[in-house]
C-alpha cells in the first residue's frame, strides 16, 4: 500500500523454539487509528516491541514513513516520532508528576551534559517545556496531581499520565498497548475521548492493542487480527467481525436473533 | 590518651569526613542519580592513588599531572567494568564492581611495582623509602602559613587540607545541585526509575550511564588523591571493601535522593565513626584497650540500626519515596 505512515513487512522473531512473530506483515494509514488484537499470546506485544525498537527482529522490515527502522534502538525509534506506552505503566514512582511529563519533551538541549548547568528551572525552554506539561496536564484533566509522587496514582490514572508523557514527544504514530486495561469505565471513556480528539485535533496516527472489542470496534478505522504470531486478516471493524478465521480464533461465535456472528465484549483475560 | 577535645583530632576527623564526603558525592551520581550499583567505589580511589603516586615516584611526573593521570585512570577503571555490564541489569553491574575492586586490592598486594603489602614506600624496592609528598609538602606548608595570617595558631597543615577539602566539596555540591535540577538530572533519575521508559521517550540510557559512570569516577579519583596526600604513604590495606560501604552509610544517613544529605551524612558518620574512640569512661573502661576497640564498631553498628530504625529516610530524607515502589 501507498502512502502508508508504517509498514512492517515479513516481521518474525523466535524465543527459543518458540515462534513468537512468525512473518507478520501489515500497514497503518496516516491519521488513522488502527488495532492490533488476537488472542493472548498471539504475538501483538512482541509485535510491538519490534516496531518501538525494544526488541530486534530476526527477519523483516519496519519502515516509518519512508525510513527504515528495524535496526535503530529504541531511543532513536522515539525520537523518529514512533513513541509507545506499555501494558503495565512505566511511570516513574519517586518523580513528581510534572516531572514525570517534562521528561517526555524531545527537544531539550539541557539534557547534554555540557550545557545542563546553563538550563536551571527558571531557563526559558525549561518554562516552556513546563508550560507545555501543565498543558497537557489540563487536557488531561490531571492538573491536581501535578506535584504528588507519580508513585501515588491509581491504576487509571497512571495509564493517563504514561499517554500525557508520550505526547509530550510529540509523536506523528502513537503505539498504545492495552491502554483500557484495568481502567475503570468512566476513565476508559475518557480516555477513547482523548484518543479520537487527538487523532482530530493534532492529526496523530494510533496503534492500538486492545482486548475491549467493544471500543475498538467502535473508535478503530482498520483492524489487524493476529493469531500465532501472524496475521490472521485486516480490514474494517465490520470486515472484521464478519470474517471466519478471527471469530474462530478470537472473538467467537455468538448466534444473535438476526442469525448473524456478533462478537461478544471480551473480559479482562490477562 | 589523647583528649576528647583534642582539636588536632577532630581536624583530621573532618579532612577524613570531607574526603568520605566526595566519595560519597562520587556514589549519589551513580547510584542515587543514575540507579547504577557501583559496590567497588574504593577501587577507584585506589586507582587514582596507585597511577599518582608510580608517577611521580617511578616517572618523575610533576605531582599536578600525575594527579590529573591518576583520576584518569579511575574514569578508565569506569570504562573497563562499566562498558560490558551496563547493558546488562544492574544487578551486574553490583557483581562486576565487588569483584574488580577486589582483584585491584589483591594485584597491588601482590606486585612488586605498586610495593606489595608495604605500598606506597615500597614502590622503589625494599632498600629504598620512596615517596611522593615532596612537592605537596611545600605546597601545602605554603596554605597552611597564609591561613595563619588570619586565624594565627589554629592553622595546622591538617586544617589547610580541611578548609581545601571542604571548599572543593562544597563548591561539587553546588555544581551537582544545578545539575540535578536541570533536564540532564531528570533523565539521569527517570533512568534510575525505570530505564525502559526513559528510552521509550527518546533518551538514550547507555551514554547517560557512561557519563555518569565517568563523573562518579571522577569525583571518587579526586577522593583516592585527596586521601593518598593527606595520610602521606598509603598501603593496599587502606582500600579495604568497607570505604565503599562507608560512603553508601553516609548516603543512607543523610537521607538517599538528597544532594545537602552528603555533608550531613558526611559529618555525622565521622563523628560517629571518631567519636567512639573517646569511650574510655567508667564503666566502658573496666574493658581492656584491645576489646574496647572491637566494643567501639559494635556501638557504631548498634546506634546506626537505631538511628534507621527512627529514621529510615535518614536526615533529609522524604519517607514517602521508602513507601513508593519502582
Amino acid at each position: 500500500m501507498t502512502g502508508a505512515l508504517l509498514v512492517v513487512t515479513e516481521v518474525s522473531r523466535r524465543f527459543g523454539g518458540v515462534r513468537a512473530v512468525d512473518g507478520a506483515s501489515f500497514t497503518v494509514q496516516p491519521g488513522s487509528i488502527t488495532a492490533l488484537i488476537g488472542p493472548n499470546g498471539a504475538g501483538k506485544t512482541t509485535l510491538f516491541n519490534i516496531v518501538s525498537g525494544f526488541l530486534r527482529a530476526d527477519a523483516g522490515a519496519v519502515t516509518f514513513g519512508g525510513r527504515r527502522l528495524e535496526r535503530l534502538p529504541a531511543h532513536r525509534v522515539a525520537r523518529a516520532g514512533l513513541v509507545r506506552t506499555f501494558q503495565a505503566p512505566r511511570i516513574l514512582t519517586r518523580m513528581s508528576v510534572l516531572e514525570n511529563l517534562m521528561l517526555g519533551s524531545l527537544d531539550q538541549p539541557g539534557e547534554h551534559l555540557g550545557r545542563a548547568w546553563l538550563h536551571g528551572p527558571t531557563s526559558s525552554r525549561e518554562r516552556e517545556v513546563r508550560a507545555e506539561a501543565m498543558a497537557t496536564l489540563e487536557l488531561l484533566r490531571l492538573t491536581p496531581l501535578v506535584h504528588a509522587y507519580a508513585g501515588t496514582l491509581s491504576g487509571g490514572q497512571r495509564k493517563l499520565l504514561e499517554l500525557g508523557r508520550a505526547l509530550m514527544a510529540t509523536p506523528r504514530l502513537l503505539l498504545l498497548d492495552e491502554p483500557l486495561a484495568g481502567v475503570a469505565p468512566a476513565l476508559a471513556a475518557q480516555l477513547l475521548d482523548h484518543i479520537t480528539t487527538l487523532r482530530r485535533d493534532r492529526g496523530m496516527t494510533f496503534l492500538i492493542i486492545e482486548h475491549d472489542m467493544e471500543s475498538v470496534m467502535s473508535i478503530c478505522d482498520w483492524v489487524v487480527a493476529m493469531d500465532r504470531g501472524q496475521v490472521l486478516a485486516a480490514g474494517t471493524p465490520a470486515e472484521i467481525q464478519a470474517n471466519e478465521s478471527v471469530i474462530e480464533s478470537y472473538l467467537g461465535r455468538v448466534q444473535s436473533d438476526d442469525g448473524a456472528p456478533h462478537a461478544p465484549r471480551q473480559s479482562e483475560d490477562r | 590518651m589523647m583528649h576528647l577535645l583534642n582539636p588536632q583530632f577532630w581536624t583530621f576527623v573532618g579532612v577524613v569526613a570531607g574526603i568520605y564526603g566526595l566519595l560519597a558525592l562520587a556514589l549519589y551520581v551513580q547510584f542515587s542519580m543514575a540507579g547504577l550499583p557501583n559496590f567497588g567505589h574504593v577501587a577507584f580511589m585506589a586507582v587514582a592513588a596507585y597511577t599518582m603516586a608510580l608517577l611521580v615516584i617511578r616517572a618523575h611526573v610533576a605531582l599536578g599531572w600525575a594527579s590529573l593521570a591518576g583520576i584518569a585512570a579511575a574514569v578508565a577503571l569506569g570504562f573497563v567494568l562499566g562498558i560490558p555490564s551496563l547493558r546488562l541489569r544492574a544487578n551486574y553491574l553490583a557483581i562486576v564492581t565487588v569483584a574488580g575492586s577486589e582483584m585491584i586490592r589483591y594485584l597491588a598486594t601482590n606486585l612488586s611495582v605498586t610495593g606489595g603489602p608495604v605500598g606506597s614506600m615500597g614502590m622503589l624496592g625494599p632498600t629504598q623509602f620512596a615517596t611522593y609528598t615532596t612537592s605537596w609538602q611545600p605546597f601545602i606548608n605554603g596554605v597552611t602559613a597564609t591561613l595563619s595570617r588570619w586565624v594565627g595558631g589554629v592553622a595546622t597543615n591538617d586544617f589547610s587540607m580541611l578548609c581545601l577539602v571542604w571548599t572543593l566539596l562544597a563548591l561539587l555540591l553546588l555544581l551537582f545541585r544545578r545539575l540535578e535540577k536541570s533536564p540532564w538530572g531528570r533523565v539521569m533519575k527517570s533512568i534510575r526509575e525505570d530505564e525502559e521508559a526513559a528510552a521509550s521517550l527518546g533518551k538514550n540510557v547507555y551514554a547517560f550511564k557512561l557519563q555518569a559512570l565517568t563523573l562518579g569516577g571522577i569525583l571518587a579519583g579526586v577522593a583516592g588523591i585527596l586521601w593518598a596526600l593527606e595520610i602521606g604513604v598509603f598501603a593496599p590495606d587502606d582500600f579495604q571493601p568497607t570505604l565503599t560501604f562507608y560512603a553508601y552509610l553516609i548516603l543512607i544517613l543523610g537521607g538517599m535522593n538528597r544532594v545537602w544529605a552528603i555533608p550531613a551524612g558526611a559529618v555525622l558518620f565521622g563523628a560517629l565513626y571518631s567519636g567512639t574512640r573517646f569511650l574510655n569512661f567508667y564503666p566502658l573502661s573496666l574493658v581492656d584497650s584491645g576489646d574496647r576497640a572491637y566494643l567501639r564498631l559494635l556501638i557504631v553498628g548498634v546506634v546506626l540500626v537505631l538511628l534507621m530504625a527512627v529514621r529510615p529516610e535518614g536526615l533529609f530524607g522524604k519517607r514517602q519515596e521508602l513507601l513508593l515502589e519502582k
